[in-house]
């Protein structure tokens, strides 16, 4: 293994800001095998993607042998904001995942971002893991820009997550790491798990697997360990209900994250701390899996607080 | 004028949210309307300053209301909450206002506020939104003016700023005000201004030109004072000077200089030993309208604009 840097910055005060990023090699060449990258950290107030990138170098660590293509990790990319709980680019205020492809003579969240792009590129395979943000809870879920998803959907499946959802493509959205990638011919897939500023163990192991599922089947990795995973339900198939507070207060939820649900089952309630009352209590909108839960409880009118994936409405 | 309710929000602990529009009803109905939206955002100062400023003068120094022609509604705020804090975006969770239009009133709470605004404002000839920089730099007041098919630039002429920055549209401007209101029809065009965040001899500037933008497009007969012949500026007029280190930024040329080509317009300090590190020279003739803001500088950050004399 070796540590590398791909971007660094003098700041003004006696510190560097470097972005590291480790690669795996095989020990001896393998003509034409594959590139991966597995991206985390873009939004610094999310760590899961950093608890899978630990796992994944402790495995290639513990398994050299088995290396037959590269791996580069990048676990914190906005390593400002990381070791600072801040979502944006410190400073700036800025999102990173807006600010793609970035260049060299732009601010310096458009020079990270630009670096960023240039070294992942030319990777056969890229996978930028999110975990949502600290205000809603997601299952292991891949999102996936109908554009490209004639190459990434195959690779989708085989990553052990519970939900691939497939979105119309939006302008606004190519300021974005995956579709900088994608364009530049890199299959590059988002993953969504888990909720911000925490660790969730189980889908650290689950998204695991599933990326040395990913590793083996591309021949990345070549090893006799065998790699369950599940079958992702998809947006393909279904359709996504969202349910968004009505009104302002301290949101209380009534379920589990992940529960199978019926319509009008009792998602929660919005409460007022200082009179004791139940302002508004909320109902499912739809049968379905609810794989989004809202974690932070103060909410406004708009507040997003659940999302729910139930299977079309048409029967046909 | 009358006030006109643009939304209210309840909030778990804070009072609640009302923003409200003022609306001056024009004499002439035959007259151009415009809407002007102010602080999106919280941190600086100039678009509250300027849009309050505008609501006084129009209530207070236009004797005869007959000379307000044309329907005039100024929003100063939509982000009292942000403002009063210092926070610069919505203070739940730091969405930027101005990154969600049209809005969908189904939607997070910040597109829900977008789209009540953007209800409100809809149908107007005429458009302004008073934003604030992006970047860390503070510059002279300007128009800018996105490339997007349905930009005005002899109306943004109007407003008399030295500066039109007319600009290529990105991917994340395809969800600003400015892009939307233009979209539905109105003839939008956002201000600039300077991320200040204390007043000063040169604050009345935006106003000024808010006036003037009236008084040219016949929303308003008031005898003012006159403007500059703006000049339209796009990336190819704009030097972009950069500083190799980072340290402490003493700009030794204020925004607005007339710089002349090998000039020493700035210098950067080792920011723990202080000795000179790196002077910065202006690679042209030109003038100054733009510099870094905080006195401690980004390695490769740029520390100046200048527009070339051409
Ligand atoms: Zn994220």
């Amino acid at each position: 293994m070796q540590i590398m840097e791909i971007f660094s910055s003098k700041l003004p005060v006696g510190e560097n800001l470097v972005i590291k990023k480790s690669r795996f090699e095989p020990l001896a060449k393998h003509d034409g095998s594959k590139r991966i990258s597995i991206v985390s950290g873009i939004h610094g107030d999310e760590l899961e993607g950093q608890y899978v990138t630990y796992l994944l170098a402790s495995w290639l660590k513990a398994n050299p042998n088995a290396i037959r293509g590269i791996i580069d990790i990048y676990p914190g990319v906005n390593a400002l904001g990381i070791d600072s709980i801040t979502r944006g680019f410190p400073l700036y205020e800025v999102d990173l995942n807006r600010v793609f492809p970035g260049g060299e003579d732009e601010f310096l969240p458009g020079q990270l971002v630009h670096a960023l792009a240039l070294d992942v590129k030319g990777s056969d395979i890229a996978i930028d893991i999110h975990s949502s943000n600290i205000f809603l809870r997601e299952i292991p879920q891949i999102r996936i820009n109908k554009e490209f998803s004639n190459a990434t959907l195959p690779l989708a499946k085989e990553l052990n997550c519970d939900f691939i959802w497939i979105h119309d493509a939006v302008t606004v959205l190519e300021a974005t790491f995956s579709h900088t990638l994608n364009t530049l011919g890199t299959k590059t897939l988002v993953v969504e798990m888990g909720v911000g500023m925490r660790l969730t163990k189980e889908y650290g192991f689950q998204l695991l697997t599933g990326i040395l599922n990913l590793m083996k089947k591309e021949g990345i990795i070549e090893t006799d360990e065998a790699f369950e995973v599940r079958e992702p339900f998809s947006s393909e198939v279904g359709d996504v209900f969202y349910l968004n507070s009505p009104t302002s207060g301290l949101f209380v939820p009534a379920l589990s994250h992940c529960d199978i649900i019926k319509q009008d089952d009792k998602i929660g309630d919005i409460v007022n701390p200082l009179t004791g009352e139940i302002i508004e209590t909320l109902f499912a909108p739809h049968d379905g899996i609810l794989f989004t839960l809202r974690e932070y409880p103060v909410v406004y009118e708009g507040s997003l607080i659940a999302r729910i994936f139930g299977g079309s409405d048409e029967k046909n | 004028m009358k006030k006109i309710e643009i939304f209210k929000l309840t909030s778990l602990n804070r009072e609640p949210l009302l923003v409200e529009g003022y609306l001056f009803e024009g004499s002439d109905p035959e007259a151009p309307s415009v809407a002007i939206v102010g602080a999106m955002e919280g941190k600086t100062i100039l678009p509250l300053y300027s849009a309050s400023k505008l609501i006084d003068f129009l209530k207070n120094s236009i004797s005869d209301s007959k000379k307000i022609l044309g329907n005039i509604l100024i929003i100063p705020s939509i982000n009292h909450y942000a403002l009063n804090i210092n926070e610069r975006f919505w203070p739940l969770d730091k969405t930027n206002l101005n990154m969600m239009f049209p809005g969908y009133d189904k939607g997070e709470t910040t597109q829900r506020i977008a789209k009540k605004v953007f209800d409100a404002i809809e149908g107007y000839t005429h458009g302004i939104i008073l934003e604030t920089r992006e970047d860390l730099s503070t510059c002279m007041p300007y128009v800018k003016e996105f490339k997007s098919g349905f930009e005005d630039l002899e109306d943004a002429k109007k407003f008399g700023l030295k500066i039109i920055h007319y600009k290529a549209l990105r991917p994340t401007d395809t969800v600003s005000l400015q892009y939307n209101w233009q979209l539905w029809g109105t003839k939008a065009h956002s201000i600039v201004c300077p991320g200040e965040t204390e007043l000063n001899e040169n604050s009345d500037e935006i106003f000024e030109s808010l006036v003037n933008y009236l008084n040219k497009n016949n929303i308003i007969k008031h005898k003012f004072l006159s403007a500059y012949e703006s000049a339209i500026i796009t990336s190819e007029d704009i030097e972009i000077i950069k500083t190799p280190k980072s340290g402490i930024f003493i700009p030794t040329k204020k925004i607005g200089t007339q710089v002349i080509e090998d000039e020493i317009i700035g210098k950067v300090l080792h920011s723990l030993e202080g000795k000179v590190i790196h002077k910065i020279i202006a690679p042209c003739n030109g003038v100054i309208t733009c510099s870094y803001k905080n006195a401690l500088i980004l390695e490769n950050a740029v520390a100046f604009r200048i527009i070339k004399n051409s």
